[in-house]
């Protein structure tokens, strides 16, 4: 298409807003797609920084980042309480006769709780809850971080451990849409779920575009027997519903992207077969085929450099179309369990990750993916649509 | 008389079409032992060129003359009778497909004849560098000059079909013929699409043509004045059959089948006035079940009963003059 008939052409698809509106989301999406490992907060599938505490956690929630715990001994020895090599961070202070004050020497970040552990059991330790059993005592919440710890006569020599729990701290991350069971970031998950359905979507729709038009090709140029036996397989297959024939190919394949994009291949194949053929058959008839013809060109030639420009414009309205319709046979598979592994988590497989917790009101797992596929899933079909319709010689001024 | 060497013969070429049947009708066709209609779109023509000589073949809508032109051109095969080039049987004339680039078309409609997704440049370059005449490298020069020669500026190489007129882009059409150097052109109703005034533009590009190279023609049209302007020889056709073939001057002076005789009372004298067919009594007749002997006896007022029996085959009445009228 040259210049001039690009911006007629566009010009009349701006005539609707609907459409320019599809085609920006689209395009949106696209972006998405490509750049999700620099678009999102996370890397969703580094194991490494997940952590349960994160999980499923609503949306707008903080991330926090689980207390650290510090150990400390000190040794007990003739009333005094000695600090040992790893007691660096901790300050020991002396309150009188057989009283000590131990805590963190920084008293800037409140600690949740401080325990002590080994002092004999006539100890008092101000404040402290002691475990029943054990010789542990914990404070909460200690004041300066620290604790008092006092004994009516002169204690036997021990072995003391102090340990400080620092709190969550939240982290500054917002899981904006929420997090799944594994305390994923779903905004993170949904921008990589966008990139693996639109790749899957748009190699499988695309395979079966290469497939299909190849072979509606050559039932227009051979004609007869080759031509009736394309077609009725053409027939054949649309006579099966789409998800019918992904689960049977899956469940005997097993599941797998090139898996999935058999499966697309095969359901979809048969549209481009048909549209190719048709517009094949009546571009053979023009005359412009016949020069070719005169000119003793090769039939692979008329049929390559010729016949198939002029489809192509059709072609690729059904392939916007199909790429939708790719996306979501894909997702339905990977939803039914059957389609990507689990190492590609499509949109489809983040909503049925997140179907079991709808019931328990955790609706953002679920919800997050299915509105974004659903959108996706609009605009390209409102943008197919709209070229279909500019393609529609009806339509032509 | 000289002796002249003849390009293009047919013999009794004749072509029939079938109507595309699937396997179900074909199968029930063949139960129900019902014939599926079939056109015979010429039957049995005779004709042949002379080393520069221009034959006329002019008739009415739908007689078959596109169907003959492609045959002659190879574009269809035939489904009977044999073709020859240059005494040369058509099928390996065709199998050598460089040689066979000696026969090209011009074709009626300045519209779907060219390919709208290529440029004019490799429109008319195409053939020549798939044959190997010129490199690829040399391609926009070869084409830029047979622009050049069909009056057309050399740098439309880079537009694109819509982008030009009716008349040019039946100039189009002659340059990509020209570009692999024809022996014999056929032109199909070359001009019929076109305005009058461009009409005769054309006309005068295919006489300069001519003059210039040597070229023999087919000129193929339903316009009287045109055939009578144009041709060495004309043949009449009529429902598939030849009907008349002699030398212009002589078919004009001297018309002896009925049909051509009311062809050229129906002609107007004045030449400005646009030059078609005046109608002629009677309708014309379904190709796909044509009248029984002479196809023409409906509409003939010589006609007898013979004439509704017998086919009338081609039969000189004076040297060089032929026709197919019983009572001629
Ligand atoms: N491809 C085809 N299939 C079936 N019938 C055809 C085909 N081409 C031509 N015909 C029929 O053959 C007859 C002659 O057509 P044509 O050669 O185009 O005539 P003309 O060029 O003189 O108008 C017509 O009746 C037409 O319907
Ligand atoms: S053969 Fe008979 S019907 Fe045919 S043109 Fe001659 S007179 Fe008329
Ligand atoms: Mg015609």
């Amino acid at each position: 298409m040259n210049r001039a008939a690009f911006a007629e052409f566009a010009g009349r698809f701006a005539e609707s807003w609907v459409a320019v509106a599809s085609l920006v989301v689209t395009v949106l999406f696209l972006a998405c797609a490509l750049f999700a490992p620099w678009l999102s907060p996370t890397n969703p599938y580094d194991l490494a920084r997940l952590q349960l505490i994160d999980a499923l956690k609503p949306m707008g929630s903080p991330q926090v980042k689980p207390g650290e715990e510090i150990r400390a001994n000190f040794a007990l020895t003739q009333g005094q309480l000695i600090p040992e090599a790893n007691a660096t961070d901790f300050e020991v202070e002396a309150c009188g006769a057989n009283c000590f004050i131990v805590g963190l020497a920084d008293s800037s970040a409140p600690l949740m709780s401080l325990q002590l552990r080994g002092l004999a059991r006539d100890a008092i330790v101000d404040g402290a809850s002691k475990h029943p059993i054990q010789p542990w005592w914990t404070l909460n919440a200690p004041e300066n971080n620290q604790g008092k710890v006092s004994f009516e006569t002169a204690p036997a020599d021990a072995r003391v451990e102090a340990i400080a729990r620092t709190d969550n701290q939240p982290t500054g991350f917002i899981f904006q849409l929420g997090s799944d069971a594994f305390g994923r970031d779903m905004l993170s998950a949904i921008l990589y779920g966008i990139r693996i359905s639109v790749f899957v979507g748009v190699a499988a729709a695309g395979s079966a575009m290469l497939f299909g038009t190849g072979l509606g090709l050559l039932a227009a140029w051979r004609g007869g027997a080759t031509d009736a036996m394309i077609m009725r397989a053409v027939d054949f297959t649309l006579s099966f519903p789409a998800i019918l024939v992904g689960l049977a190919i899956l469940a005997i394949l097993g599941s797998g992207v090139e898996k999935v994009i058999l499966a697309v291949v095969l359901v979809q194949w048969c549209y481009y077969a048909r549209t190719a053929r048709s517009l094949a058959l009546s571009e053979l008839n023009k005359e412009y085929i016949e020069a070719a013809r005169g000119m003793r060109l090769p039939a692979w030639r008329i049929m390559l450099r010729h016949v198939l420009p002029n489809c192509l414009p059709q072609i690729i309205v059904l392939f916007t179309l199909n790429i939708a319709s790719a996306i979501s046979l894909e997702s339905s598979l990977s939803f039914l369990g059957v389609g990507l592994p689990l190492t590609q988590p499509s949109l489809g497989m983040l909503i049925a990750n997140g179907y079991e917790y709808i019931f328990s009101q955790k609706y953002w797992i679920s919800f997050g993916p299915g509105i974004v596929l659903l959108i996706m899933i609009v605009a390209m079909n409102l943008l197919g649509d709209r070229l279909r319709d500019l393609n529609n010689p009806r339509f032509e001024s | 008389m000289q002796v002249v060497q003849t390009v293009f013969q047919a013999d009794e070429v004749s072509r029939v079409f079938e109507p595309a049947r699937g396997t179900i009708e074909k199968l029930t066709d063949r139960l129900t032992g019902k014939r599926p209609a079939i056109v015979q779109a010429v039957d049995r023509v005779s004709l042949s060129v002379a080393q520069g000589e221009t034959l006329g073949i002019v008739g009415e809508s739908g007689c078959g003359k596109s169907t003959l032109a492609r045959m002659i051109t190879g574009i269809l095969p035939v489904s009977g009778g044999t073709r020859r080039f240059r005494n040369e049987d058509y099928d390996s004339f065709l199998a050598r497909r460089r040689d066979a680039l000696k026969v090209q078309m011009v074709f009626q409609d300045p519209m779907s004849s060219l390919n709208g997704r290529l440029k004019v440049g490799e429109i008319i370059g195409e053939g020549a560098v798939v044959h190997g005449i010129v490199p690829r490298s040399r391609m926009r020069e070869h084409a830029a000059k047979m622009l050049e020669r069909v009056g057309l500026a050399a740098d439309s190489i880079d537009r694109y079909p819509h982008q030009f007129s009716g008349g040019q882009r039946q100039r189009i059409g002659i340059a990509r013929a020209l570009a692999v150097e024809p022996e014999l052109l056929v032109c199909d109703e070359a001009v019929a699409a076109l305005d009058v005034s461009v009409q005769a533009q054309i006309i005068n590009l295919l006489m300069d043509i001519r003059q210039e190279s040597g070229l023999s023609m087919i000129f193929i049209s339903h316009d009287l004045g045109l055939i009578r302007h144009l041709c060495d020889r004309v043949a009449v056709m009529y429902l598939g059959r030849v009907v008349e073939l002699a030398k212009t001057s002589e078919l004009f002076a001297n018309p002896v089948h009925p049909y051509t005789q009311m062809l050229l009372a129906g002609m107007p004298r004045i030449s400005t006035e646009r030059r078609t067919f005046m109608p002629i009594k009677g309708e014309i007749p379904s190709p796909l079940n044509p009248p029984s002997g002479c196809h023409f006896h409906p509409r003939c007022d010589r006609a007898t009963d013979h004439c509704r029996i017998s086919r009338p085959d081609l039969r000189e009445k004076v040297p060089g003059h032929l026709h197919a009228c019983l009572n001629a």
